[in-house]
């Protein structure tokens, strides 16, 4: 080896060997400013904890957001200067993530003990964290301003136990859809429905009337909800919620789907299948195919339905009217219709709802009584006024704080004064929230949810196993996992 | 003469011996040691310390054999080591012949039309995974518009389930990696090929040897450290394989696609539960091991590298 080659190679390997070294570093570049993350004591640096108590400390405060609507990550810019106009002397900064990536992302961060201030998450992945311990409990430290803003429902999905982990962004409906054509087509009264709901017999009824045959090519199903994956925990979710069983744990804190109320939604399930009035392929059903199906007229129902969807159906629409080669292909105009999910056993309704929002991390370290404060006005900026506004109004969502639909007032929206109407009337039977289940249980019902429920429910969508057949392994995991005393027994 | 004598005569010995290749060497193999020490060592040691612990980022506690013991009792986990074996039974062994195939085919031909069927074969490796299973899903769509349910619809056949249905779910990820991945052992095989000497082929020729005589009795025998080495590469990615399942079917349907590779991730960042995962990859990789030795005593006694 010449003595030059010797040096060239030395040079490299010293090169590979800081580059790994580099990227192994906990430290980040960013860190210069003391404040990569999460806001304990060494996040806010020792500029901060040299100013511990100080109101005018400068701070940073960091949020991991995904693109929540269309228009919102081209805004960060913009929050993140109205943030700092408000608050000379914080910063907030936005560390934008796909939907795809968020997940991975926090739970990266999360585990490795150096999360975000604030990340936009599901209140249903609060407990998760909870249990790890890595949530910042904002109770004492929100003031009553800021609680009362909040619309009382949404609020309480952000608390678990006695902690508040953050304040919500939007409070969705899991609803259905309808093509208004098809629907009055097939003599539905679709005003109706909206104002008063449907059994299950009168939806079974209804969705049959929808079906288009061509011999004994189905051109047309009555109604097709994506199952494939995940997805299949939607489906049963929202039938359940109107049978009587809106949580995994009744009041007394025993396991829900046990009862035989169960059964009969699985059968039904099942039925609506077998009267053609689904596809038999309904398991391998995603998200995007039924919306496709929808979009393509080859479903008159379909679900889940958000109310952005109204949305996403007229912007198709627009562009079929501009011959706009990027309309899904296929697509036909369709005037989208929000309905309710059918009530089963004369049980009340329940409208499923989804609610997200600005949650608070903690790191390793205890944050500092300063920090706690900013990062709570971080995430009250961000879940109220103008962001909630903008954000809510692109997603055709509900407001759900006082100061958001005072924000919105000067905004414009097109919707279907007939879907803000019943979305109305369904977020008025929203499923509470039950802070009250303890993250242990809540954890053992999930974990049986994914490994049980669902693999279970893909089988009897795939007519593999019968209804009786899935209700008996339900309830067998759910002895297992909280005892002959701890299930409903009915 | 006293100065002389303790003149440090050690000093150049030690310049020379630094400045030999020896000590350029250590450098070098230096730095790929502490890769291997960070990258490899430190994980995996790491991963047998959380296999006693209740993982908690805030602090762990340990709680002796209990992840194994759960690990043991999980119908799931046995449930998922069955439906790996049978990926494992049902792609490797048929790959391998894919791949040994496809290199006597590619063999005879000139230089340049060789690279370029290489390139092809080589190409769903260089491609995403995501991609690709985007495609697949295309193909396995189970609506009649499927492109595999229109091949179906020539014979008269009803569209099929592919990745909703038990049945056909397993088959579905076989078919998959039947039908791509072969590139590098492609590959592999055509190197080992080209380096068989030409002279045996002569020699089989002027005994009147036909082509299966050639194939059977230089062929495969010269190419046995080569099948040897690329079935147990084989084997132990097919175990640990994962992205097919989670992306296609997310183990379903009632946990017919269900690989362990899956159950460890979804253990791990689903449930947070590091403890049980780590616990199940050092079960995982124990497997491994053994299938790994026991392919080496069978089948390696007469390969000679």
């Amino acid at each position: 080896m010449t003595r030059k080659m010797q040096v060239l190679a030395s040079v490299l390997a010293l090169f590979m060997l800081l580059t790994t070294l580099s990227a192994c570093s906990s430290k980040n570049s960013n860190s210069g400013n003391g404040n990569s993350g999460n806001g304990n004591g060494g996040s806010t640096g020792s500029e901060a904890n040299g100013n511990a108590g100080k109101s005018e400390a400068k701070d940073t405060i960091t949020a991991l957001l995904p693109p929540v609507s269309g228009n919102y990550q081209n805004n960060f810019a913009q929050m993140e200067k109205d943030f700092n106009a408000l608050y000379p002397n914080l910063t907030l900064k936005i560390e934008p993530a796909s939907w795809e990536d968020m997940t991975q992302k926090l739970d990266t961060q999360v585990n490795a003990g150096s999360p975000p201030d604030i990340a936009f998450i599901g209140s249903d992945g609060i407990s998760k964290y909870v249990q790890q311990g890595m949530l910042m409990d904002i109770k004492d430290t929100a003031t009553p301003e800021m609680v009362s803003d909040y619309d009382p429902a949404p609020l309480e999905y952000m608390k678990n136990g006695d902690g508040l982990y953050g304040f919500p962004a939007y409070m969705e409906v899991h609803a259905i859809g309808g093509n208004k054509e098809y629907l009055e087509a097939a003599g539905i009264d679709w005003k109706n429905v909206q104002k008063n709901g449907w059994t299950f017999e009168e939806f079974r009824e209804a969705i049959k009337k929808g079906v288009v045959k061509e011999g004994d090519t189905t051109k047309r199903y009555g109604f097709v909800f994506a199952t494939s994956g995940v997805t299949a925990k939607d489906y049963l979710n929202i039938l359940i919620k109107n049978a009587g069983m809106p949580a995994s744990f009744n009041k007394d804190l025993k396991y829900a789907y046990t009862s035989k109320n169960y059964l009969e939604v699985l059968k039904a399930v099942r039925l609506m299948i077998d009267d053609g009035s689904m596809p038999k392929e309904l398991s391998s059903v995603d998200a995007g195919k039924r919306w496709n199906m929808f979009l393509t007229g080859q479903t008159m129902i379909t679900g889940k339905g958000l109310a952005t969807f109204e949305n996403s159906a007229n912007k198709n629409n627009e562009k079929l009217k501009a011959n706009d080669g990027s309309a899904v292909q296929g697509s036909i105009p369709v005037e989208y219709i929000v309905l309710p999910v059918p009530t089963f056993l004369g049980q009340e309704p329940v409208s499923s709802t989804v609610v997200d929002g600005y949650v608070t991390f903690r790191g390793k370290k205890e944050p500092t009584a300063e920090h706690k404060a900013n990062v709570v006005k971080a995430a009250y900026f961000l879940a109220s006024g103008q962001v909630a506004a903008t954000t809510n109004n692109d997603l055709f969502a509900a407001h759900i704080s006082k100061s958001g639909r005072e924000a919105a007032e000067s905004m414009t929206i097109d919707r279907n004064p007939d879907n803000v109407a019943a979305v109305e009337t369904l977020l008025s039977h929203a499923n509470p929230a039950r802070p009250d289940i303890p993250v242990e249980l809540g954890a053992k019902a999930i974990k049986m949810e994914d490994e049980v429920i669902i693999p279970k429910l893909q089988a009897l969508l795939a007519d593999e196993i019968s209804p009786e057949e899935m209700y008996e392994a339900v309830k067998a995991a759910a002895i297992k996992n909280f005892g002959e005393d701890g299930i409903v027994n009915d | 003469m006293a100065q002389l004598a303790k003149a440090p005569i050690a000093k150049p010995v030690k310049r020379r011996r630094w400045k030999g290749d020896g000590g350029w060497a250590y450098a070098f193999i230096a730095v790929a040691l502490i890769v291997y020490a960070m990258f490899t060592a430190y994980p995996v040691i790491s991963a047998f310390i959380i296999s006693f612990q209740e993982y908690r980022p805030l602090g762990s506690v340990f709680i002796g054999f209990d992840n194994y013991t759960s690990t043991f009792r999980d119908s799931l986990f046995w449930k998922s080591i069955k439906n790996t074996i049978v990926y494992t039974v049902l792609t490797v062994p048929v790959s391998l012949l894919l791949s040994f195939a496809v290199a006597i085919m590619i063999l005879p031909l000139k230089k340049g039309l060789q690279t370029t069927f290489k390139a092809v074969y080589y190409l769903p490796a260089v491609a995403s995974g995501v991609a690709l299973s985007v495609v697949w899903l295309w193909i396995f769509d189970p609506m009649t518009s499927g492109i595999l349910n229109q091949f179906l619809a020539l014979f008269d056949i009803s569209n099929q389930n592919w990745l909703g249905s038990s049945a056909s779910a397993m088959f579905s990820l076989v078919l998959m990696a039947w039908l791509s991945s072969h590139g590098t052992s492609i590959i592999i095989y055509l190197a080992a090929l080209l380096g068989i000497d030409g002279s045996y082929y002569e020699a089989a020729e002027l005994d009147g040897a036909s082509f299966f005589q050639k194939l059977w009795y230089i062929v495969i025998p010269c190419l046995k450290p080569t099948t040897l080495f690329l079935l147990v590469t084989g084997v132990i990615g097919s175990f640990q394989v994962f992205q097919n399942a989670y992306l296609m079917t997310g183990g379903g349907p009632d946990n017919a696609t269900t690989m362990v590779g899956l159950l460890i991730f979804n253990n791990a960042f689903k449930y947070f539960e590091f403890g049980e995962a780590a616990a199940q990859s050092l079960i995982l990789t124990v497997i491994i091991a053994g299938i790994s030795l026991i392919q080496f005593k069978f089948l390696g006694n007469d390969v000679e590298y």
